[in-house]
């Protein structure tokens, strides 16, 4: 352990270090001596090191801050008698210079992080509308050579993003037939009008919720999983060797992604869809409409343009979730926590776009009368 | 003579039915620079990480300071590891936290010390290895060299009696390489740390090593181990060659 002793002597005031000054022992030393020093009024500071038995960086670090402290106190500071490893140690440092850098540490001025936000902002949108651009680029020269694009990769794709999302899709879509379903039943039962529960559940399963809770589902499995993949091959340098071997990265990593999602959406959305009336059926069995009667509500209330402009929506979606998927991954930076912020970033905005899209499109169709 | 600040006493160790160390022995001395060398496989990462007891060994003891570390459990070990510091073969820096944040880590862990004093130390290990500048940049921001650098920084936060290096100048170019050569015999002299290096660097062994431990791969034992000089003129042709292959070959 290490303690200190504090004697003054007339104008003169000398802090006798003692023990061993290392990490673990010169917490309470350091604490206490600072607070003496920072309240005295001498003209002179000797840190005496005559005692001192065992100093390492930690100790020297403590040396020069209880220093730093009394000339703040407005004393002079000398050490004497220090111990020939601490006496090396400290001449390796310079005081100032730390001291500087520490008090700086963590300041940062207000119109600074705005212009940093700002800067990031427009850095952001600058790579999105890069990447949109490029993506439409590859995109139109793939589907003017087919044989150029990847086509095994885009089956194996598909498959992840669309039969192994089935079980997923499927619960998702029952429950939230079922749901909607019993939720409008409970309240239209008083009117006696619970037939009128198909044309709510028809209605807001092919048009919103199917296509919607589709393209969430594949943003949070296959928007992730390709920023994670393609985020990893950027911190393992696969994206740099691509391009060194001539390929380009959006091309051979994006498009194969995008044509995959943009195939399999509509097939998972019609599932989804079916699910869904699946469960409004047997909430509605339930309530003692019979399956006869909803299968003949909802051919009364459905026609196909409810099933296209869902399907429309949800091919916009699949590019969505590809496309950001992709460009989070691609901008990846550097390390695992890089990787794992990209997943999220793709996430996270996919969905907010989806929304944005889909609110969007609830207007433009409103006001076209579909 | 003092009591060897690590001894291992017939250490074997490996992988599932794999044998990697057989039956290995000795002691490293306090201060001393003691340099693990062997061709590719030979074991020096496997044992490296057996005397920082990351691995349990088949059979044997590693004692740091005379407590065994394959036995030692909860505080006692803490208190084993806390005398060690380890700088592995990529950096290991944690890519979520800056540099300086790095550093501090250990510090926070281990020590009861406010935050401005974790502060102060931590930018003085950086300092020590040249890396003052870059205490706020994030490990993705840094070179190889300093990436090296920043690590050592970080095994040296709680000043450990005994610093473990694996590969610490591979990749580097040898002016880089020179320099951290020139850092680690710089720590062990200023700081008196006990360095336990791994590395085929021919270059830094020379600069280095106060002596050296030569595994055999064939055989899975020591192929030799001394001062380097005494290795240089070795009756193995295998262990001459090693440190003199363009001499060996004419």
């Amino acid at each position: 352990m290490s303690n200190f002793k504090l004697t003054p002597a007339g104008d003169r005031v000398t802090l006798s270090l003692r023990g061993r000054l290392d990490a673990y022992s010169i917490s309470a030393v350091w604490r206490e001596a600072s607070e003496a020093l920072a309240g005295i009024d001498s003209a002179r500071v000797v840190i005496d090191g005559t005692q001192i038995d065992y100093c390492d960086t930690s100790g020297a670090a403590m040396l020069l801050d209880l220093a730093q402290v009394a000339r703040a106190a407005g004393a002079e500071t000398e050490f004497a008698n220090l111990p020939e490893q601490a006496q090396q140690l400290l001449g390796l440092f310079d005081p100032a210079k730390l001291v500087a850098q520490n008090q700086q540490a963590g300041r940062s001025l207000w119109f600074e992080r705005i212009g940093l936000w700002g800067s990031r902002v427009g850095n952001e949108i600058v790579a999105l509308l890069s990447f949109v651009g490029e993506a439409v680029a590859a995109l139109v020269i793939a589907l003017r050579h087919p044989a150029r694009i990847r086509w095994g990769d885009a089956v194996r794709i598909a498959r992840e993003a669309g039969v192994d999302a089935l079980p997923i899709v499927s619960l998702i879509s029952f429950l939230l037939g079922v749901i909607l379903a019993f939720q409008a039943a409970t309240a239209m039962r008083r009117f006696g009008a619970e037939i009128f529960v198909a044309d709510l559940v028809g209605l807001a399963v092919l048009r919103e919720l199917g296509p919607l809770m589709t393209a969430i589902l594949l943003a949070g499995r296959s928007g992730a999983a390709f920023a994670a993949e393609l985020g990893t091959m950027k911190v393992n340098e696969e994206i740099d060797a691509l391009s060194t071997l001539g390929f380009d990265p959006v091309r051979f990593l994006a498009v194969p992604r995008i044509l995959a999602t943009v195939a399999v959406i509509p097939m998972l959305t019609v599932y989804a869809n079916l699910i869904g009336l699946i469960g409004g059926a047997i909430v509605m069995m339930g309530f003692g409409i019979s399956l006869a009667s909803y299968y003949q509500e909802l051919l009364g209330i459905l026609d196909l343009s409810d099933l296209l402009t869902g399907l429309g929506k949800s091919l916009l979606f699949g590019v969505i979730v590809a496309g950001v998927g992709c460009l989070r991954g691609l901008q990846a930076g550097q390390g695992a926590a890089a990787v794992g912020r990209s997943a999220t970033s793709a996430v996270v905005s996919a969905i907010v776009l989806i929304v944005a899209v889909d609110g969007l499109f609830a207007v433009i169709f409103y006001y076209a009368g579909i | 003579m003092t009591s060897p600040i690590i001894r291992v006493t017939n250490l074997t160790a490996g992988f599932a039915d794999r044998i990697v160390l057989r039956d290995i022995s000795f002691d490293v001395q306090r201060g001393e620079v003691f340099v693990i060398v062997g061709g590719s496989g030979s074991g020096k990462s496997t044992l490296l990480k057996q005397m920082i007891g990351l691995y349990r060994p088949q059979c044997g003891t590693i004692c740091i300071e005379g407590e065994d570390i394959v036995a030692a459990r909860g505080p006692k070990r803490l208190s084993i590891l806390r005398k060690i510091g380890v700088s592995f073969q990529t950096g290991a820096l944690f890519g979520s936290m800056s540099v300086l944040d790095n550093v501090r880590l250990p510090l926070e862990a281990h020590t009861d010390l406010p935050q401005q004093a974790i502060a102060m130390i931590a930018r003085m290990k950086l300092q020590l290895v040249s890396l003052g500048d870059a205490a706020d940049r994030m490990p993705a921001e840094l070179s190889g060299g300093m990436r090296k650098r920043a690590a050592i920084a970080r095994a040296m936060a709680l000043d450990p009696l005994i610093l473990f290096l694996d590969e610490p100048s591979a990749g580097l170019d040898p002016v880089l390489s020179a320099e951290l050569d020139a850092l680690l015999l710089n720590l062990s002299r200023m700081l008196h740390v006990t360095l336990v290096v791994v590395t085929h660097e021919l270059d830094s062994i020379f600069t280095i090593a106060d002596r050296v431990l030569m595994l055999d791969g064939a055989t899975q034992t020591i192929a030799a181990e001394g001062p380097l000089l005494k290795l240089l003129a070795h009756a193995n042709p295998q262990v001459r060659r090693f440190f003199a292959p363009n001499k060996e070959q004419m």
